[in-house]
């Protein structure tokens, strides 16, 4: 059992190191007063300083929490109910509308806030008539409340995929019984469902409030004509505020950042007590038929396909729109402008090309061996009681706390100042791991939440017929979270497709991705391929969407 | 009609390119020393980081590759923020990977050679370029684009539309309603580049303060980056943009016929994308070569072609130095490269222009 240990704390070590590197070299670049690698750089407060006396520091801060929490009453409560009216009731159409349901997470941010400008923004195509009907303004997309009900609508997939998952992996027994006592399918969610997914709630929760805090697409494009300021675009603006970057500044709001995420991973802790409660795959687990819900299916199907209206339908509409016509807006008829120039155009440049491939491989086979990582990582600390494991429940959630920028950037250092690693830093390798510590909380959540869920008895039942750890990790545990670990993958998968922040500092010529492409075509201009680009990622992650679903399905059967 | 016409000038564009090129090869050609070619041959590879676009970029990168294939060029465009982070930092790693730096953020690329980052090369395509061209033999302007209104002519008519910076004031002042919140530009306090021509407003506009304050009433919006800006010029959501390089401009009118450009009557900014070779730089030879090509005959025409607005004097066409010259005179304010652009980069000044700026606007 020692070396088994020392395997274990091996294991965390490795992971320590690749989540500490970015952070100790943000933390102390907090303290200084330029950039660390420059001699004249000395220890100072003065950041500290000038960020807390900013007053839009504060502004930036009130307006963060309030989208943050808001977009979390949102996305939790109906991602939950999405979860249990697809996973246990007999809701219409279900198989199909699943694929669906995830689009939200795939879309890049900026390409959302996109289609909602050209669908819903001033002279949107759907502004347009309605303001001509009631004949004023119907709705301002830029302020807080359209951004923060955007933002909480978006990512109710976040929660519906860990509420599902989990869902899932545990038996339908006590909604059988509760059923068979005469509940309703409304009282089997409230009092039986839901309380027993909580870990997963909890958690999605905690992620979703974090990535408000990180949120930075969206604001980005819709706060921009209204100087709506969150945390993430006041660091664009620091980066301005003297002319030259000012990295303790940017360093001293990461840190910021960073100090909200610890109290809420111990809050966390502290919720989820005894992770036994929550203990609900037996070693007698059976399949039971969906949930009857009567006349409600239709009245549920309706508000579902209300929410990918509201969210899938009409930005994407929004891109597709852009994507054909030359011009758009007021006094416009949009027959006359149509065109499909800007999809060839994309051909006509190597590096768009090449974009689009590398995005495809960063996805499939970079999510694949990040999930493998995570997998180590939540089973090294599987059922370990031991200050290593609750070392590392923390160390998870570090990067979830950076902002992607930031994080990149801390890496791009990373590959630049520690001289072993130097040389892979103008390799994919330099990007995937980036990418794999940036989402490590979120991979991690996913696998340790279907972990949780195993009773100790199935693995301590091999254990005491003379089985290895390694052959119980192999024969048992492995084989019962492959739900958790398949949809972590198609997790991670999306995710690091749609990925655009933290890939900007480590981008070279032939490590194109279609999200950092995307962010720099907007910035000069050339709209037209970033709509036709964008719709190019949705069609190819929707194909692989749907290939990961049939994979997933079979290996179901 | 109008299509088919597109895609024959587009045929001949495609033609005309590389075939021109090579004909022209021995007047218009960059005069780099023999020697310094076959030194930079020997080098191989060099690596640009870059602001500009590699879209726009692409036809210059072929014609180079023609006329030095011994010289492979691996292109990078970033934004003018990442570049200058990833060449300091990379500098204090002792590990420079650029071999030349070509960016459009006129006072970081300036501070980077009063830093002492750059290296020195008296090229010798310098006699056609302005004066004020060159700082030092260290830092280098290689474009000449023009600061344009942009406005939007299905919803604005073009007697409006107006014609000088005092104009859009009095525009303001006299009809708020028209133009409230339907005016865009960068925004100084997020963008260096806004920054940059906001000051250079305050300069040459002698009631600056009044057009500030005439801004802040119309509720001016302001972005971040020039698509977001064209995007919604376009779509009408905003009617007309102030500050808008002229260059992006004229790429998207090309596209979207619903943009008309004004070049301001009373004053025309014109800027210019900077190039510089580090003094920490691999590839030494390499770099010249690629600089020389950049300020060539051969390359500028090419760059004109692009949109981007030849800087030098021998070079005829829409995008170019010469043609503005004609137009519009001694109302064409070039910003001279040299050390007055580290004005803007001065703590103090700089919070406290802002400082100045939120005020006027009433944002704070």
């Amino acid at each position: 059992m020692a070396s088994d240990s020392r395997r274990r704390a091996a294991v965390v070590l490795v992971a320590a190191a690749a989540v500490l590197a970015p952070l100790v070299i943000i933390v102390y670049q907090s303290f200084l007063d330029g950039p660390f690698f420059q001699p004249s750089s000395k220890l100072s407060l003065s950041a500290y300083r000038f960020v807390l006396a900013d007053s839009d520091f504060r502004r930036a801060f009130a307006t963060t929490a309030i989208i943050a929490a808001g977009m979390t009453l949102i996305a939790v409560p109906l991602g939950a109910v999405l979860a249990f009216v697809v996973v246990r009731t007999d809701l219409p159409g279900r198989r199909w509308l699943e694929p669906a349901l995830l689009v939200p997470i795939f879309l890049s941010p900026v390409v959302i806030a996109f289609g909602y400008v050209v669908a819903i923004g001033p002279v949107g195509f759907l502004t347009l008539p309605v303001r001509r009907l009631i004949g004023r303004d119907p709705w301002n997309l830029y302020s807080l409340a359209s951004v923060t009900a955007i933002a909480g609508l978006t990512h109710i997939p976040h929660v519906y995929l860990y509420a599902s998952s989990t869902l899932r992996s545990i038996g339908a027994d006590l909604e059988e019984a509760a059923r068979v006592a005469g509940a309703g399918a409304g009282r089997i969610a409230l009092t039986i469902s839901l309380p027993l997914i909580a870990p997963a709630l909890v958690y999605s929760g905690v992620l979703v409030f974090f990535l408000g805090f990180e949120l930075f697409g969206l604001p980005l494009i819709l706060g921009d004509p209204e100087g709506l300021l969150v945390l993430s675009t006041y660091l664009y603006k620091l980066t301005n505020r003297l002319g030259v970057p000012s990295y303790q500044l940017m360093a001293v709001v990461a840190v910021v950042i960073m100090l909200i995420a610890f109290p809420l991973v111990a809050l966390q802790r502290r919720l989820l007590g005894v992770a036994n409660r929550y203990v609900s795959v037996r070693g007698k687990a059976s399949r039971s038929s969906p949930l009857r819900i009567g006349a409600w299916r239709w009245g549920a199907l309706a508000l579902v396909v209300a929410w990918l209206a509201a969210t899938v339908v009409t930005p994407l509409a929004g891109v597709a729109l852009r994507s054909v016509v030359t011009t758009w807006g007021e006094g416009v008829r949009l027959a006359e402008v149509l065109t499909l120039d800007h999809f060839a155009e994309l051909l006509d440049y190597p590096n768009l090309v090449r974009g689009i491939g590398n995005t495809v491989l960063i996805g499939v086979a970079g999510g694949a061996l990040s999930v493998a990582c995570y997998a180590a990582i939540a089973l090294a600390t599987h059922r370990w009681n031991s200050p290593w494991a609750r070392a590392m429940d923390y160390l998870a959630m570090v990067p979830r706390g950076m902002p992607g920028l930031v994080a990149g950037l801390a890496f791009f250092w990373v590959f630049l100042f520690v001289k072993p690693i130097a040389p892979l830093r103008a390799t994919p390798v330099s990007l995937w791991l980036a990418y794999t510590v940036v989402w490590l909380a979120y991979g991690m959540r996913l696998i340790s939440s279907a972990l949780l869920q195993i009773a100790p008895e199935l693995e301590e039942a091999a254990y005491s017929v003379g089985a290895t750890r390694g052959r119980v990790t192999r024969e048992i545990t492995l084989p019962l979270v492959r739900f958790g670990l398949l949809g972590s993958w198609l997790l991670v998968f999306l995710i690091f497709v749609r990925e655009y922040s933290t890939g900007v500092y480590l981008l070279a010529p032939g490590s194109e991705v279609i999200g950092s492409l995307i962010v720099s075509l907007w910035g000069t201009g050339a709209v037209d391929t970033v709509s036709a680009l964008a719709l190019v990622n949705v069609v190819l992650v929707g194909v692989g969407l749907a290939v990961a679903l049939r994979l997933g399905v079979r290996v179901h059967e | 009609m109008r299509q088919l016409l597109r895609l024959a000038l587009f045929a001949c564009l495609v033609c005309i390119g590389p075939t021109r090129g090579a004909a022209a090869a021995d007047d218009d050609s960059p005069a780099t020393a023999k020697e310094v070619i076959s030194a930079a041959e020997q080098e191989g590879k060099i690596t640009v980081y870059s602001t500009t676009d590699s879209a726009l970029v692409q036809p210059l990168l072929k014609d180079f590759a023609a006329l030095h294939p011994k010289i492979p060029v691996e292109y990078t465009d970033m934004n003018s923020t990442e570049l200058y982070n990833r060449v300091i930092s990379e500098a204090g790693a002792g590990a420079v990977a650029a071999d030349v730096l070509w960016s459009s953020a006129m006072d970081l690329q300036v501070r980077l050679a009063n830093d002492g980052y750059a290296a020195t090369y008296a090229s010798p395509e310098l006699s056609h370029l302005p004066k004020w061209a060159s700082w030092r033999n260290e830092a280098f302007a290689t474009t000449f684009e023009p600061i344009v209104f942009v406005y939007n002519k299905r919803l604005v008519k073009a007697e409006e539309a107006p014609q000088s910076h005092a104009d859009l004031r009095k525009a303001l002042e006299t009809n708020p309603d028209r133009w409230k919140g339907k005016i865009t530009s960068y925004d100084p306090e997020r963008s260096g580049i806004g920054f940059l021509l906001i000051t250079q407003d305050s300069k040459f506009d002698p009631e600056f303060a009044q057009t500030e304050r005439a801004y802040g009433k119309a509720s001016v919006k302001l972005y971040t980056s020039v698509g977001a800006m064209l995007e919604r010029i376009g779509s009408g959501e905003h009617l007309l943009g102030f500050n808008i390089f002229g260059s992006y401009a004229l790429a998207r009118q090309k596209k979207d016929p619903s943009l008309a450009i004004v070049y301001p009557k009373d004053y025309t900014l014109v800027m210019s994308r900077i190039a510089l070779v580090p003094k920490a730089a691999k590839h030494q030879n390499g770099a010249k070569v690629f600089l020389d090509y950049l300020l060539s005959k051969r390359g500028q025409r090419l760059m004109a072609k692009g949109m981007l607005f030849s800087i030098r004097d021998d070079v005829e066409g829409e995008a170019t130095a010469a043609a503005l010259t004609k137009q519009l005179g001694g109302t064409l304010k070039p910003l001279p490269v040299g050390p007055a652009l580290l004005d803007s980069l001065d703590q103090t000044k700089r919070l406290e222009f802002l400082k100045h700026w939120q005020q006027a606007l009433g944002t704070k």
